[in-house]
């Protein structure tokens, strides 16, 4: 492989490496939604926690992305929502990821 | 409850900024599908092209503020609690593009002022920090989410007394930036209506595309962009893009 063809090569590693993060924030900013007049991330650790406080109560409260307390009376209704959304963006990257390493 | 968007837009010497806001007009009609509000003058009202259902509020903006040698029109933000129809408003730069819905998110929500705190550099060159010219965190005017409260307008009215007495704030703040920026303006006046405290943010970061990037084409989707010879796009996210030239492409 000549030095062209080895730059030409780190460039376009280089160029999937940003997309592929831009791509990456896309997702962590359509995790974001509203829920009883709060904002919550439909992420990893906000599905544990309800989750798991849903199989001990039936109501409980958790902390928004700016720590306020917010009461969660259906918890079933919230987790399928969060779950709906983290998997709607997730699956939107993966897509995107397939096409990345389709490039390199 | 009204819903809608406010976009100031005042042509320079410089730049058709009505272009600008013509684009954005579109997207926010395609992906937000909320009521408008353009707050104009008459010599920039005159070069918009028809674009629909819209309100159009003229006044004689502000002049005087400079960003290099160019003229720069933003001394009017301030005024936009009072200029505001709606009870929830999102005041939006006209250079920030909404290829998404993700702020629609925003409007159902108790909190009353919400601003970003956190920026994305869409180049990955991370220009954005901005730390050291401020004793102050930095936050970023272009997206702010306000409801008509008093707490709202203290904010507003905060930032029309700073704007006022504007040099003597930098030296407080130790802002070494000195000619008018809503960006510190804003950053200053949550500062201190907080009192001095940490305020409430928007979720996730501003996607930004700095001026070191050169828009070679945008559609219904997203945005092409150039920078350091390199070609990339983003699709399907909303972009701040402070590349000007973008009245041309």
């Amino acid at each position: 492989m000549d030095i062209g063809e080895l730059k030409q090569k780190a460039d376009l590693s280089y160029d999937i490496s940003v997309a592929k993060k831009n791509a990456l924030e896309r997702a962590v900013s359509r995790q974001i939604f509203a829920y009883n007049g709060h904002l919550f991330r439909a992420d990893a650790q906000t599905i544990c926690l309800v989750k798991t406080l849903s199989e001990q109560k039936d109501s409980f409260f958790v902390l928004d992305t700016n720590n306020n307390p917010c009461e969660i009376k259906e918890p079933a209704d919230f987790l399928n929502k969060l779950i709906e959304r983290n998997q709607e963006t997730l699956n939107a990257y993966h897509q995107i990821n397939k096409e990345f390493a389709k490039r390199r | 409850m009204s819903n809608g968007v406010l976009l100031f837009c005042f042509n320079t010497e410089t730049c058709e900024y009505y272009r600008i806001a013509e684009r954005c007009v579109e997207l926010i009609k395609k992906n937000l599908k909320l009521e408008i509000t353009i707050v104009t003058n008459l010599e920039t009202f005159k070069k918009l092209k028809p674009l629909g259902m819209l309100n159009y509020k003229l006044i004689n903006n502000e002049t005087g503020n400079k960003r290099g040698k160019e003229q720069w029109h933003n001394l009017d933000r301030c005024n936009a609690y009072d200029l505001s129809p709606y009870d929830t408003t999102i005041l939006m730069d006209i250079d920030y593009f909404p290829f998404t819905n993700i702020l629609l998110e925003y409007l159902n929500i108790n909190d009353d002022f919400l601003i970003h705190d956190k920026i994305h550099d869409l180049t990955n060159k991370d220009v954005y920090n901005f730390r050291f010219n401020s004793i102050i965190p930095m936050l970023w005017a272009t997206v702010i989410v306000f409801k008509k409260t008093s707490r709202a307008k203290r904010i507003f009215d905060m930032v029309k007394y700073i704007k006022q007495h504007y040099q003597h704030f930098c030296d407080l703040y130790r802002v070494d930036i000195r000619n008018f920026r809503n960006d510190y303006a804003f950053s200053i006046a949550v500062n201190q209506v907080n009192g001095h405290i940490q305020q409430k943010f928007l979720p996730g970061k501003l996607p930004t595309l700095p001026g070191i990037a050169k828009v070679l084409k945008i559609n219904d989707t997203g945005v092409v962009f150039k920078y350091d010879d390199k070609i990339n796009y983003v699709e399907n996210q909303d972009v701040h893009i402070l590349d000007k030239e973008l009245t041309n492409v």
